[in-house]
This record gives C-alpha cells, structure tokens and sequence, in this order.
C-alpha cells in the first residue's frame, strides 16, 4: 500500500478526509485548526503528513483530497514534495490533489521561484494556491477555501464532481504552449 | 395519469400504512444504492495502481481527463431524475420546510423595514428641528430687516440738525463749566499777592501797573493760541506777576518764544 489510491475504500457517512503533505509541521497544524474551526455540514478529517509514502500499518479513512503544501523559503520542502508524487495514484490528479505555495509574500527569502511552483502544478494539472499561511486572517480566508473544496471531492455537493471543480479552475497563469 | 391511480388507492385507504410505506421504500432505495456502490467498490479494487512521472504526466492525465469527462457527460445525459414519492406526509414535511424558510424570510424582512423605519424618523426629527431653527433665524432676520426700515422712514434732515444743535448746546455748556471750575480752582489757590514780603518790596516796587490774576493770564494764552494758531506767542507786559509766569514755564503749560524771552505762548496741549 505505498501508493495512495482515490478509492480504495468506501466512504463513512457524511465524512470528508484531508491530506496535507508538507515538510513543516507549525503551518499544518495552524491550517488544520482553522479548517475545523469553520462549521459545514459535513464531519471534517485532518490528517498530517511530512511526505509519502504513509506508513501502511495505520488504518485511515478514504483519502478524498490531499494538498501539498510547499514551502517557498526552502528548497528542501519542494524536492521532497516532488518524490511524495510519486506515491500518488494518477487518479488522484483528476481533480483530488491541490498544490499550496506559501511563503511568497517575502520575495527576498524566496530560493524556490514561483515559476518553478507554477511549472510543476501544470504538469500534474492541478490548482495551484497561493496563501501566506503566517498571516491568521489568510490562512482562515484559504482554510475556508479549502473545506468548500474538500466537500466537492467527496461528494458532499450533489451536481458538481472533483473532475468538474478541476475543470471549473482555470489557473490564471498557464505557462505558454511554446515551453510545454 | 390513468397508471397513477391504483398506486393512489392504496395510499388513500389507512394513514398508517402510507407511512410505512414512505419509509420502507426510502430505506429500500438507501439499500439499493448502497449495494450499487459495494459493486462499484469491488470493481475498482481489481483495477491496478500506476503512478505518474513527469515526462509523461501531462499527456496520461489528460487523456484520463477526456475519459472521464465524457463518462460523466453520457452519465447526466442518461440519467432521469426520480422523484420521491409525493405521498403525504412528505408533501407535510417539505410543505414545513418552506414555510419555515418563508418565516425566516419575512422575519428579516420586518426587522430591516423597523429598523429602516427608525432611521427614518431619526432623520425626519433632526430635519424638523432644523426647520425650526431656520424659522427662528428667519423670524429674527425679519423683525430686524423691519426695524431698520422704519429707522430709514423716520430719518430726515431736520432731525439731524436738532440732534447736532442739541449736542452743541451740551458742549458749550461743560465748557462754560470747565472754566467756571478752572477759575474758582485758580482763585482758590494762585492768588494774587495782596500783601507784599518785605524780601521782595524792592522788586515788587519797579512794577505799575496793576497785576491781573493768574486766571486771566491763562486766558489770554488760550484765547491767542486759537485765534491766531501761527503766531500764538503773547508779550510779557507789566501786569503779568512774573512768579506766576514763572510758574507756567517751569511746569511747562507755557513756553518761552526761541528768539525773544518777552514772549510766551501756551503749549499745544490739543495737537
């Protein structure tokens, strides 16, 4: 079970789990404090993780939408991001798997570069978000975000599928067709 | 129309079993739905795992993405919508429901309209106390504009003319008062020497003439410095008691002519 799979099991009732990968861990926990903080119908799961693959011996719920979240400051969060990927099923990335580029506020401290960011959220077709999850107000503001995501993954919102959300997200900086 | 009816039958006849009925077909459909899943369930566990690389993740996704996207598309186009059976008591529960949200509804309205209501009447009190203030001011400008009127109606010349006589007869009289006050001052206490010292017999002897009180001198000056004001100086003659000429010199209220120590003047006291 190295490899996360989109539906390997049935889903509990009226429960929506998250996953978030990133290699520190004071940001994922603000950010998860935040998303339960906000009240929505359905029974919210947080679970943390430093980077894939999960150890296998622990019995969690089916995954509905994992978020990466990289660290704009250091490279190390970013490479490690890169080899996580390739303990996901590809089809997780219809619509189940969101990249989080924090950090980008301070441009000095940045030594991953935006575009890099950008790049890689477009070979896996996902969004890309960008939130400074040191400011309390922004992080609460993508939190909300997030959970509204999170609720369209599993299936919480009748009509609209993860695959429609994906289709719906048009990323406003798509790399010109010259460099793909 | 006419399938509809048998179904109705049965519903109608006790209201026990049409709720029975409603929930035993909703768990029913719940169960339905449930295997579906397990099915579904069981068929995707049979379907390997592959990960993705990024050389070929653009190209493998979204050929994925095609896939699944017209999946979905023939998924709405063939699905036909069922409605749960409107029997009654879920026509009574949904009928609740929308009341329910109607009173939410019109609860905020009627609280928005009274608070609009307030600040209307706020408003509507401030304007009226406004007005009345203008009134006020308006009402005062009014009696004012009235009274400066008459004032101008009344306004002629020989009014003028009686009001400046009348203040010229004032005038004159505190002056014939001042002098009055001025000369009982001056007799009182700048007396003309009746009695001469034995010190001064000698110079007192040289003089003839009779001597004229300080009083009259004062007056001399004064009346020679308005008639003729630019050549105000008075000659010392005999009659002048030269220690009372003295007196005016050095307290200065007459002043010696620069060329000639015979003449004196009064000093401008007035310019």
């Amino acid at each position: 079970m190295s490899v996360l799979r989109p539906m390997d099991k049935l889903p509990d009732l009226n429960r929506a789990t998250i996953l978030l990968v990133g290699t520190e861990d004071a940001p994922l926990q603000q950010l998860a404090e935040s998303m339960l903080k906000d009240d929505c119908a359905s029974e919210l799961r947080v679970h943390l993780a430093n980077s894939l693959p999960l150890p296998s011996d622990v019995n969690r719920p089916r995954i509905d939408l994992i978020v990466f979240v990289i660290n704009l400051h250091s490279k190390h969060s970013f490479q490690k991001v890169e080899e996580s990927l390739n303990h996901v099923d590809s089809r997780f990335f219809l619509g189940k798997v969101c990249f989080l580029a924090t950090g980008a506020g301070r441009e000095s401290h940045c030594s991953v570069h935006r575009s890099t960011v950008v790049k890689l959220a477009h070979t896996y077709r996902s969004p890309l978000l960008f939130c400074d999850l040191e400011v309390e107000s922004f992080r609460a503001t993508m939190a909300q975000r997030l959970v509204r995501m999170l609720q369209i993954c599993a299936g919480h919102v009748p009509g609209v599928s993860a695959l429609n959300l994906l289709s719906l997200l048009r990323s406003s900086d798509s790399l010109p067709s010259k460099e793909s | 129309m006419s399938e509809n009816q048998p179904e109705l039958h049965p519903d109608i006849t006790t209201d026990m079993e049409v709720v029975i009925d409603t929930e035993e077909e909703l768990i029913k459909q719940c169960e339905k739905m449930w295997e579906d899943m397990e099915d579904c369930q069981n068929k995707l566990s049979l379907i390997g795992t592959e990960t993705l690389t990024s050389s070929n993740a653009q190209l493998s996704l979204l050929s994925m993405q095609i896939k699944c996207l017209t999946a979905e598309l023939d998924h709405w186009n063939k699905r036909t919508h069922e409605i749960t059976p409107l029997t009654e008591d879920v026509l009574i529960t949904l009928g609740k429901e929308e009341f329910q949200k109607l009173r939410c509804n019109l609860e905020m309205v009627v609280s928005t309209i009274q608070s609009k209501n307030e600040k209307l009447k706020e408003d509507l009190e401030r304007e009226q106390q406004w007005l009345d203030e203008q009134q006020q001011i308006l009402e005062s400008l009014n009696v004012l504009h009235s009274d400066l009127k008459n004032r101008d109606v009344t306004f002629s010349v020989s009014r003028i003319f009686k009001e400046l006589k009348a203040k010229m007869l004032s005038i004159k009289d505190f002056k014939e008062k001042l002098l009055f006050t001025l000369g009982e001052f001056l007799e009182d206490h700048f007396p003309l020497p009746d009695g001469t010292s034995k010190k001064k017999k000698k110079c007192m002897q040289t003089s003839n003439a009779q001597l004229i009180t300080l009083h009259e001198i004062i007056e001399m000056l004064i009346n020679r410095m308005f008639d003729a004001p630019h050549d105000p100086y008075v000659k010392i003659s005999d009659s002048f008691w030269p220690p009372y000429i003295e007196l005016l010199l050095r307290n200065g209220i007459a002043l010696r002519h620069p060329e000639d120590p015979t003449q004196i003047r009064l000093e401008a006291f007035h310019q």
